[in-house]
């Protein structure tokens, strides 16, 4: 059963809002050990605006491409700094994807990711590495391109995308930021998780939602109220099972 | 401390695990046994009896080491910082990793750079191990040449160095030839190279060369070595993997897209330090990383923190069993990783983090709606400053000067964040800036209200976007500046770049733009109303900022309005230098100091840079980040221009007070605008704004 694409999307930008909405606090104070405090707000604003202007419009009548400009212009509109520009170019591409579609199937969801990430990199000039959020969306779309290559079923995939994004995000602990606020801080950036890998994350998760259903299962929303950390992913534990000494 | 002990030590049962024990001095020692017997009666706070059966010595030769330390001063009262860090961490890393051994070398006063420090390590722990007989296998690099130029080791026989790798572009010095021979001659071995390049030019190509006799004869002493030293190389856009001829720049891109983080012999590993698969792979001669896991002692040399990543994919796959690094890089691997037992660890003031005592968490504020606060701000500033601005159409984030555009001028569009003010609106006006767009809280505003700027401003004469040198206000001025080219009007950008501790002089122009943007607006302002053309405006806007020099230092950090929470941490004892104007940390984490001190720290960073001689005159901008009171800041202004006379130099200008501000940080910049006889005329150019009036 296959809802109609702009349905999806509504709803998946809901979802989006709301578990960002939920780590708002968090990534504050993520972003505050290494930039100036303001990414949980910066997010919650953008996908709060995307939330309010696609409220006003009537989403059935919409096609895809329609919805996610919209949402490309709300973020930016309402944002601005580094993320709106990045996030917005992001789904611009993944509008330009979106033309002629209609259904929800994993290769449209695929391509709304591959769409995300290329706009990122394109208006950023990042690359791996860099300690950003390409450092999950990167390994997050090439997890989707894998799944569309095998066929399989959508609940694979986002488990893998997600899984992948988790992976990529823990990953930055061990990188100098070499962009935006935190490069300024050379090597004391170390040791802290980038917040956008981490709101890339949170997304991405808010996708898996949307587009499965259900939970899908590797690991489950954590609500923060509390400042909680963001639980480190398995691969990464799994790899030091050996050598602790 | 002398002969007697004043309190009670455990006696009897020797802290260290079997494997140091036995007379060998530990690796992260070097050769001291100073430095170890001070370490064990000081931090392991063990016996003179049992570091004498520790160290395999008499106690009375431990008394003498001990005596002989502190008169050295290796211990004062307790073993010297930096020392203490090292042997801390190296520790750690073998604890935390597995190793079989471990040194950390301190990072320097003095001007020994990294690499040649890398290398003294390298040769002193190869001299610990290498014994006659064994085979060597030694790849390239810097950092493993490094070590072949320090080491000398006489005495062995029959040992063989054997390249690991094949070879790179002939000329290039730190090859592993070379480096296979420095090393050969050092320790008077045999030198064994492989006749063959790294990286063959196809696989078929590979194979000929492999099965050539001398090739084969040379990778089979290859695969019997017995003990290897090898560095590691980062993929980081700036590594010298780039630019040394082994790899295509197209070949390592594609590895970095399938996940590697590092090389080491030649061999691309991702972050678990798994081999990458890519197209290289059966072209390259020398060692497998296979091959590599199966040789007995495996010694690897890496420092720097580019290098993180990669080191941390070695270690965890357990490549090195002996890994020698610097103490920076070393806190760096533990903290990237995660350590637990890291922060606990006293003896390294950085890795402390001073948990303050915030009496409360929540900041009181005169607001209403936490979300409304830059919409309600922006209402009541429009009707304040009615005498002088209005909103471009409905937006308040647009707001253009009564008196100022007009046809044949060069427009000059400002615009930053919220949380800064007088900064932006403050400012606009007649003869500063016309239009100011203004973003959310710390955030640039979007291309939106940057356009609508641009369009009020424009007077066909073109329009100049000056704002602070931020990644995000770039983008989101040069997607507007897109927009207006588009609409046919002319723009030029300028960012600000005055904060002089944000990045040294080589990178320049990667500064961030802080309060010094008053004085640089001011001029831009002053060019524009004089009429010029908007080449001539944008020079002179540019030679202001080229001559605007600000540093920047918190003591407490600001609040945001939507949480109501400090956004970052601070001891009660700390300052932050080189502090930005967005609440986020500066360069470097200092000592409280008098104002005088601190007046000289900034001064003395600026001046080395400015170098004003006797008779140059300069405008100076004492500024408070929000919190810090006039009180103080004319505190500060005192030292300044005592400086400022004794080296001769003017100050024909004054501003003190509130004029860039991180909403309430405690804190205050100073900027200086090193006049020239054009920059003093337009800083002296009627302005009529809410914040400055020139008349």
């Amino acid at each position: 059963m296959v809802e109609p694409l702009s349905h999806s999307l509504s709803r998946m930008f809901h979802n989006i809002s709301d578990s960002i909405e939920d780590a708002k606090d968090q990534l504050s104070a993520l972003d505050g050990a290494v930039g100036d405090g303001d990414h949980g707000v910066t997010m919650s604003i953008g996908f709060q605006a995307v939330k309010a202007e696609l409220s006003r419009r009537d989403v059935d009548a919409m096609s895809p491409n329609d919805l996610m400009n919209t949402a490309a212009m709300a973020f930016l509109n309402a944002v601005g700094a580094s993320t709106g520009p990045l996030y917005a170019t992001g789904l611009q591409r993944a509008a330009q994807a979106l033309v002629g579609a209609t259904d929800a199937t994993p290769a449209s969801q695929a391509a709304i990711l591959k769409g995300i990430v290329d706009g990122v990199r394109e208006r950023g000039k990042g690359q791996r590495g860099d300690k950003t959020m390409l450092d999950a969306l990167i390994p997050a779309a090439e997890a989707a391109a894998s799944a569309i290559r095998r066929s399989a079923n959508v609940e694979d995939m986002w488990r893998e995308i997600v899984a992948a994004a988790e992976a990529g995000a823990a990953s930055t602990r061990s990188m100098v930021a070499s962009k935006g606020r935190a490069a300024r801080l050379g090597e004391r950036s170390l040791g802290h998780v980038d917040p956008g890998a981490t709101s890339a994350v949170i997304i991405l998760k808010a996708m898996a939602l949307t587009f499965c259903g259900s939970d899908p299962g590797i690991v489950k929303m954590t609500s923060e109220r509390g400042g909680q950390r963001v639980r480190k992913s398995e691969s990464a534990s799994e790899v030091r099972e050996g050598l602790n000494g | 401390m002398t002969g007697g002990e004043s309190e009670p030590r455990s006696s009897g049962r020797p802290r260290l695990a079997p494997a140091e024990a036995g007379g060998m001095t530990p690796l992260r020692f070097g050769d001291d046994p100073y430095v170890w017997a001070s370490w064990l009666y000081y931090q392991e706070e063990m016996t003179q009896n049992d570091i004498a059966e520790t160290m395999g010595i008499s106690r009375a030769t431990v008394f003498a080491y001990l005596s002989e330390a502190r008169q050295r001063g290796i211990v004062s009262i307790s073993i010297e910082q930096g020392r203490l860090a090292s042997l801390t961490l190296a520790q750690l890393l073998k604890s935390h990793f597995g190793l079989r051994d471990c040194f950390v070398v301190p990072n320097g006063t003095d001007d020994q750079t990294l690499g040649a420090r890398l290398g003294a390590a390298g040769a002193l722990t190869l001299r610990k191990f290498l014994k006659s007989g064994d085979t060597l296998a030694v790849s390239g690099g810097r950092t493993v040449m490094a070590v072949g130029d320090n080491l000398r080791i006489a005495g062995l026989q029959d040992v063989t160095v054997v390249q690991a790798i094949g070879g790179a572009i002939a000329r290039n010095p730190v090859s592993p030839a070379q480096c296979a021979s420095a090393f050969a001659m050092a320790v008077n071995a045999t030198c064994v190279n492989l006749s063959a390049p790294a990286v063959a030019s196809s696989a078929e190509a590979r194979e000929v060369m492999v099965a050539e006799p001398l090739v084969t004869g040379q990778l089979g002493i290859l695969l019997r070595a017995n003990k290897a030293l090898f560095g590691i190389a980062s993929l980081r856009p700036n590594a010298s993997l780039y630019s040394d001829g082994v790899f295509d720049v197209a070949d390592l891109q594609s590895y970095i897209d399938g996940d590697a983080v590092g090389v080491l012999v030649s061999r691309f590993i991702d972050a678990r330090g798994q081999l990458v698969e890519g197209t290289l792979d059966d072209r390259v001669i020398g060692l497998s990383l296979d091959d590599l896991l199966r040789i007995d002692l495996r010694i690897c040399v890496a420092g720097g923190f580019d290098k993180v990543p990669a080191i941390l994919a070695a270690l965890r796959r357990g490549y090195p069993n002996v890994f020698i690094t610097d103490t920076a890089t070393a806190r760096g691997i533990l903290r990237a990783d995660g350590a637990k037992e890291f922060d606990q660890r006293a003896g390294d003031k950085q890795a402390i983090k001073l948990r303050t005592h915030q009496p409360r968490d929540h900041v009181k504020k005169f607001i209403n709606a936490p979300d409304a606060v830059v919409e309600e701000m922006l209402e009541g500033a429009i009707r304040a400053h009615r005498a002088f601005l209005r909103p471009v159409a409905n937006s308040k984030r647009a707001l253009v000067a009564l008196e100022g555009p007009r046809p044949g001028k060069v427009g000059l569009v400002i615009g930053g964040g919220s949380g800064h003010e007088p900064c932006f609106l403050g400012y606009v006006g007649r003869g500063l800036a016309d239009a100011v767009a203004v973003g959310n809280i710390f955030s640039t505003p979007p291309p939106d209200p940057i356009f609508q700027c641009t369009q009020a401003v424009a007077g066909g004469a073109g329009v100049l976007l000056v704002y602070g040198n931020y990644v995000g206000d770039v983008m989101n001025f040069d997607m507007a500046a897109e927009i207006a080219r588009e609409h046919g009007i002319e723009t030029r950008s300028i960012v600000t770049t005055d904060d002089v501790a944000s990045s040294p002089r080589e990178n320049r122009d990667s500064r961030r733009g802080v309060a010094g943007n008053v004085f640089i607006f001011k001029i831009a302002g002053a060019a524009c109303d004089m009429g010029w053309s908007l080449d001539t405006c944008e020079v002179v806007t540019r030679k202001a900022n080229a001559r605007t020099y600000t540093v920047g230092v918190g003591l407490e950090p600001c609040s945001l309005p939507q949480t109501r929470r400090y956004n970052f941490e601070i001891g009660p004892d700390e300052i932050e230098i080189g502090m930005g104007i967005h609440g986020e940390l500066g360069v470097t984490r200092g000592t409280l100091a008098t104002a005088d001190e601190i007046v000289d720290m900034i001064l003395d960073q600026i001046f080395s840079e400015m170098r004003p001689v006797s008779g140059d005159r300069v405008a100076v901008l004492v500024n408070s980040l929000g919190g810090t009171p006039l009180m103080e800041l004319y505190i500060l202004y005192r030292r300044l221009e005592q400086r400022l006379a004794a080296k001769g130099v003017e100050i024909d200008t004054s501003l003190v007070g509130h004029y860039c501000t991180s909403i309430d940080m405690v804190g205050a910049s100073i900027s200086l605008l090193h006049l020239d006889g054009e920059l003093q005329e337009l800083l002296h150019h009627p302005c009529r704004t809410a914040f400055l009036q020139v008349d």
